[in-house]
């Protein structure tokens, strides 16, 4: 007989053929198998009971990065096949398939680099089945070399032999080239002009350029990359000049681990990240004094963490090795814009910060920022930070499907993604970086455009944030009239609680949730700014979402001036208290203090965001008044709270709560009051800080009390707090079931999805 | 008007002040209409005055009327000649306060050129009104040479702006919030048809479009140009003149100078070939003094004004959308 088997999810560019062609080599099976559109299809010949055995084992031992989502087997036309064969991609059919996100270098392929015998010693752009390129650089579908932008390569006899040698690690490798077939640098000046050197030297001249304290941009997986040398304070600060990043921390890629732990503490699950296939950014504790000698000041200023990644990329591997200390690797942009990835953006943008700028005649298909994560110290809970090259765009399992959604969810503004769920798959796009940007919108565009060809699919309903001035949402209004498709708008903090709840698969368990749904700013159904909410989930119900109880509101001043400016934030909380003016006044003009003092009792914009509460405390124990980054004044205040708890443990301090409280109207102003008269009584502030990380997590659970919930539910930029999580989880962990976001960001990175998840329990009434 | 300002003054006698100051052949018709001749195409505008405070640094609100009807016939490309004059009075305003404004209407007209030929005086309630409104519309011929028109806007032109921009609206802010700066700052109120009609005597149909960005500002206006001509806009931000007090005004108050509003200045869109001779010019002419190149249009992002930045970012600057709502997370 023969069978035919369908194979769906994440089965392309993860060395599914080869390890098929293993499979039925073991098993002495005949057929074909190939690569289609809609998955892998694979035809053997054998009785009923060899083809259930094949098709379990296909589950059982299927590669590591591979993600079976179905099998489906069923009787063919008899064919009698003479041998098994990996036979050409069926390109054909409906696209239905999963991305395979960016694999990092492998510890084989690495090795070889190394080798001087190797054919591939010193060779950049090494890869094998099992590493290397695959979303970045993907065109069309299915996945294979003709798809993507290795197409204008051809292989040498070697790599030949190697591609078709099913013994051989490179076995089928889309990817593979070497030395002699090589993928090709081309160096450039400053000015622009090539610097002339040959292939195997210009590695050398780049890190020359380095120990000199040049800074060299480097065409990396997702996009060009900004390397100079980490310890060179001037070199550092130049960078940031250049790139107008004043103090947003500098991720640095170690050569080894030997370097790396010399300058920062690395626990095993830290170092699995590191070296894992996604390989993100992983922000480690730093020592109190590095080892290599880091300019710590100028890498991360005022933080003790630092953003460290192992070389993911043979050619980083390269350089990190040749250079043999920490480099700082910085995403190829200029401040407000999107990271670089064509050569032609990197010689108009990066020649007014790279001393050199190194590329090479691979194609970037899809442009990726690399992600960034944490461990929290304590519980050792991942955080997304930023969910990007290795994990986008695969969303793993697919939201429960609403009869044959095809549904565009374009998420929020600032830390913009969009999700889609096509044919029984969810996809949830890269971080694209923030909206304000006229380019980040181009981007946008452009990988919304990338995914539509991809699939070849225009969605039937869209989803956006219910905030008129977002981008995304005006975008959305855009293609709704252009495709003349329904566009449904869903309020930020459900879509925040939409999401955490669908990571846990919860939108249809009936036991109720209750949201904790902290951020910045998200429009609210009564036109305020919220922020600090709690929200109700009850599955399966006429309104599954009810805002239980939120921060009292106080002003939203000035609109984007607020969040760039904590000192409003303390302003608008405390104001109304006699000492503030001794602490306040002279964070300000004789003019602004006058005009605040007329504006306050006149504004009407209210807000209830624990960001600006976070911001407000972060100024009055002084700790910043003007922030050049996002989440930079709540970032230090963790910090300080942190170094204090380590001392001291997760101590019952005494709350700024008041005792008993009770209420909907989380008594905002009461508890900034408290850090206020703490301050003024010159308690530490690191006391204070962590006293205000208390009253949060007392927060919590006086709300969960009245509300009777015990299964919580954490979403919102302020839970990328990592001592806020490990209290949470140290206070209510024996008592409460809590769920954190896994695979997404707890900032707006997670509203697309969110709105998807929204919609899916609001239509599965 | 009337109570309490010390005098009673009945309606008839008000309208008699009126005529007796603005006096000129037509208006002495007394006629219930003015009878007008022209010769070829004319331009014929109107527009209504509210403004809080009434008077303000830099000028007041009968200046304003007649300046602001005067600019908008020059934008059509016209050299305005005639004006109506409309008062919605509110009881308790003073006859002093009236005067002065009567006066600076008069010293208006003469320095734009302008008769007033026909106007009307009603008086309303306390409560009703804000002191003062006035309503003006205004005729002018136009310039022979002129071309204007937003269909003539093509990918390449330059856009010009005549002077520092934002200036009027912090000037009003200012006195309205109570901001004590160092420097009081004064609106940039101005007839600019004089200006205006000198460049088209030189240029032209090389002049594609004129518009003032008076409410909304420079953004506004822009805005409507890239919507209307179905092209996009590029400006620089390091181009566009803002005086330091004002940027500092911006600042404090949260605001983009971009959407704050001016009064004597205007926005030139003309052919790239003259671009640089007209800004030349335009600087040795009266309030053109920092006229500057500010962008171009071009035929990327149709319908949207785009900004690059100081620093070198580009963001789209969108119509404003009501309050100030806090995007930033
Ligand atoms: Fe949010
Ligand atoms: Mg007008
Ligand atoms: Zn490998
Ligand atoms: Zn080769």
């Amino acid at each position: 007989m023969t069978w035919h088997l369908h194979l769906t999810g994440l089965v392309q560019g993860v060395g599914f053929r080869p390890f098929v062609w293993q499979l039925v080599q073991a098993m002495q099976l005949r057929g074909t198998v190939c690569n289609g559109v809609d998955g892998v299809h694979i035809y053997v010949n054998a009785d009923r009971d060899t083809a259930e055995r094949f098709r379990h084992l296909l589950r059982e031992k299927a590669p590591p990065l591979a993600q079976i989502d179905t099998i489906r087997m069923e009787t063919a036309e008899p064919t009698d096949f003479a041998d098994f064969r990996i036979i050409e991609s069926d390109v054909q059919g409906q696209p239905n398939l999963l991305l395979p996100p960016d694999i990092a270098l492998c510890a084989t392929c690495r090795t070889e680099l190394t080798e001087p015998a190797n054919r591939r010693f010193g060779y950049a752009f090494t890869t094998c089945t099992h590493c290397g390129p695959r979303y970045s650089i993907l065109q069309k579908l299915p996945y294979d070399r003709p798809a993507t932008t290795m197409a204008p390569f051809g292989m040498c006899a070697d790599c030949r032999t190697e591609y078709y040698n099913p013994a051989d690690r490179r076995f089928f490798a889309q990817t593979n080239s070497c030395p002699a077939c090589p993928v090709e640098f081309r160096l450039f000046g400053a000015d622009g002009t090539a610097i002339d050197a040959r292939q195997e030297m210009q590695v050398d001249v780049c890190l020359t350029a380095l120990r000199q304290g040049s800074i060299v941009a480097v065409k990396g997986i997702g996009g060009y990359l900004l390397l100079c040398d980490a310890t060179n304070a001037d070199t550092v600060e130049t960078l940031r000049e250049r790139k107008h990043r004043p103090a947003k921390p500098l991720a640095v890629l170690y050569p080894d681990r030997a370097t790396l732990e010399g300058d920062c503490h690395v626990r095993a699950d830290e170092w699995d990240l590191l070296t894992g296939v996604a390989a993100p950014i992983v922000l480690l504790r730093r020592h109190e004094q590095p080892a290599s000698g880091i300019a710590v000041q100028q890498l991360a200023p005022g933080l003790d963490h630092i953003g460290a990644m192992l070389p993911y990329a043979p050619l980083l591997a390269l350089l990190a090795e040749g250079f043999s200390g920490p480099l700082v690797a910085t995403s190829g942009n200029r401040s407000g814009f999107p990271i670089c990835y064509t050569n032609e953006q990197a010689l108009t943008q990066l020649t007014t910060v790279a001393d050199y700028i190194l590329t090479h005649n691979r194609a970037i298909a899809v442009p990726q920022d690399d992600s960034v994560m944490w461990l929290t110290p304590v519980f050792r809970q991942p955080v997304m930070l930023r969910r990007s090259r290795g994990y986008a765009p695969t969303y793993i399992p697919a939201l429960p499907e609403g009869s044959g959604a095809n549904t565009l969810a374009l998420g929020a503004s600032l830390k913009s993604t969009f999700a889609w769920q096509l044919r029984g798959n969810t996809y949830v796009s890269q971080y694209l970086g923030d909206l304000e940007s006229f380019d980040t919108q181009e981007q946008f565009r452009q990988t919304l455009t990338h995914f539509r060809t991809l699939f070849n699919a225009t969605p039937t309903l869209l989803l956006a944030d219910a905030h008129e001035g977002y981008f995304s949402t005006q975008l959305a209004r855009e293609l709704s009239a252009t495709w003349n498709i329904p566009l449904r708008l869903v309020q930020h903090h459900e879509a925040h609680l939409a999401a955490v709840l669908a990571e846990h698969d919860l939108l249809n368990q009936p036991q109720p949730v209750l949201g904790i749904l902290w951020d910045g700013t998200g429009y609210g159904t009564d036109g305020q700014v919220w922020g600090g909410e709690f929200i109700a989930y009850k599955a399966n119900t006429d309104e599954p979402f009810t805002r239980m109880a939120h921060f009292a509101y106080f002003d939203a001043l000035l609109g984007d001036k607020m969040p760039r400016e904590p000192r409003l934030s303390a302003l608008s909380l405390v104001h109304e208290h006699p000492a503030a003016e001794s602490l306040l006044r002279n964070r300000f003009t004789a003019v602004e203090w006058a005009f605040y003092q007329k504006l306050l009792p006149q504004n009407r914009l209210k807000t209830s965001s624990v960001g600006r509460l976070f911001d407000a405390v972060a100024s009055l124990l002084g700790l910043t008044d003007q922030v050049s980054y996002e989440g930079e004044a709540a970032l230090l205040l963790e910090e300080h709270a942190t170094r204090f708890v380590e001392q001291n443990g997760f101590t019952t301090l005494r709350s700024y709560l008041p005792r008993p409280w009770f209420g909907t109207n989380v008594p905002t102003q009461h508890i900034a009051a408290g850090v206020l008269a703490d301050r003024l009584a010159n308690v530490p502030v690191g006391q204070i800080a962590a006293t205000f990380h208390y009253t949060l997590v007392e927060v919590v659970a006086a709300v969960a009390r009245q509300t009777g919930h015990t299964r919580l539910a954490f979403s919102g930029g302020v839970f990328q707090n990592a001592l806020l999580v490990d209290w949470l989880r140290h206070r209510f962990g024996h008592t409460h079931t809590l769920f954190f976001h896994r695979q997404l960001s707890p900032g707006d990175e997670c509203i697309a999805l969110g709105q998807l998840a929204h919609v899916t329990c609001t239509q599965l009434l | 008007l009337g109570h309490g300002s010390g005098g009673i003054l009945t309606h008839k006698l008000l309208e008699a002040g009126v005529f007796d100051l603005l006096r000129n052949p037509l208006l002495d018709t007394h006629h219930d209409g003015a009878m007008l001749t022209f010769g070829g195409p004319v331009a014929f505008t109107t527009d209504s005055y509210v403004i809080t405070p009434v008077f303000f640094p830099g000028g007041n609100i009968g200046e304003l009327a007649v300046n602001g009807t005067v600019n908008d016939l020059a934008m059509c490309g016209a050299i305005p000649r005639y004006l109506s004059l409309s008062f919605i009075l509110e009881e308790g305003l003073t006859m002093t306060e009236f005067w002065q404004v009567l006066v600076s209407i008069k010293e208006a007209a003469e320095r734009a050129g302008v008769q007033v030929v026909t106007g009307d005086t009603k008086v309303v309630e306390r409560g009703k009104g804000d002191k003062l409104f006035i309503n003006t519309s205004g005729l002018g011929e136009v310039h022979p040479r002129a071309a204007i028109s937003s269909r003539r806007v093509q990918p390449g032109d330059k856009i010009i702006v005549s002077g520092p921009v934002a200036t009027h609206g912090i000037a009003i802010m200012s006195v309205r919030e109570g901001l004590a700066f160092d420097t009081t700052l004064e609106s940039d109120t101005a007839p600019l048809n004089h200006t205006v009609r000198a460049l088209l005597d030189e240029f032209g149909s090389g002049i594609h479009l004129l518009r003032d960005p008076t409410r909304g500002g420079v953004a506004t206006v822009l805005n409507e140009i890239a919507r209307d001509t179905k092209t996009g806009v590029d400006i620089r931000q390091a181009a566009i003149p803002v005086l330091d007090e004002v940027m500092g005004a911006c600042e404090l108050l949260g605001l983009d100078p971009l959407y704050v509003a001016n009064e004597g200045v205007f926005l030139a869109l003309v052919a790239a070939e003259v671009a640089d001779r007209f800004v030349g010019m335009l600087q040795s002419l009266p309030y053109g003094e920092s006229a500057a190149i500010i962008g171009e249009v071009v035929a990327a992002h149709p319908g949207q004004v785009v900004l690059t930045s100081r620093i070198g970012g580009r963001r789209v600057v969108n119509m404003l959308v009501g309050e100030q709502l806090p995007r930033i997370c």
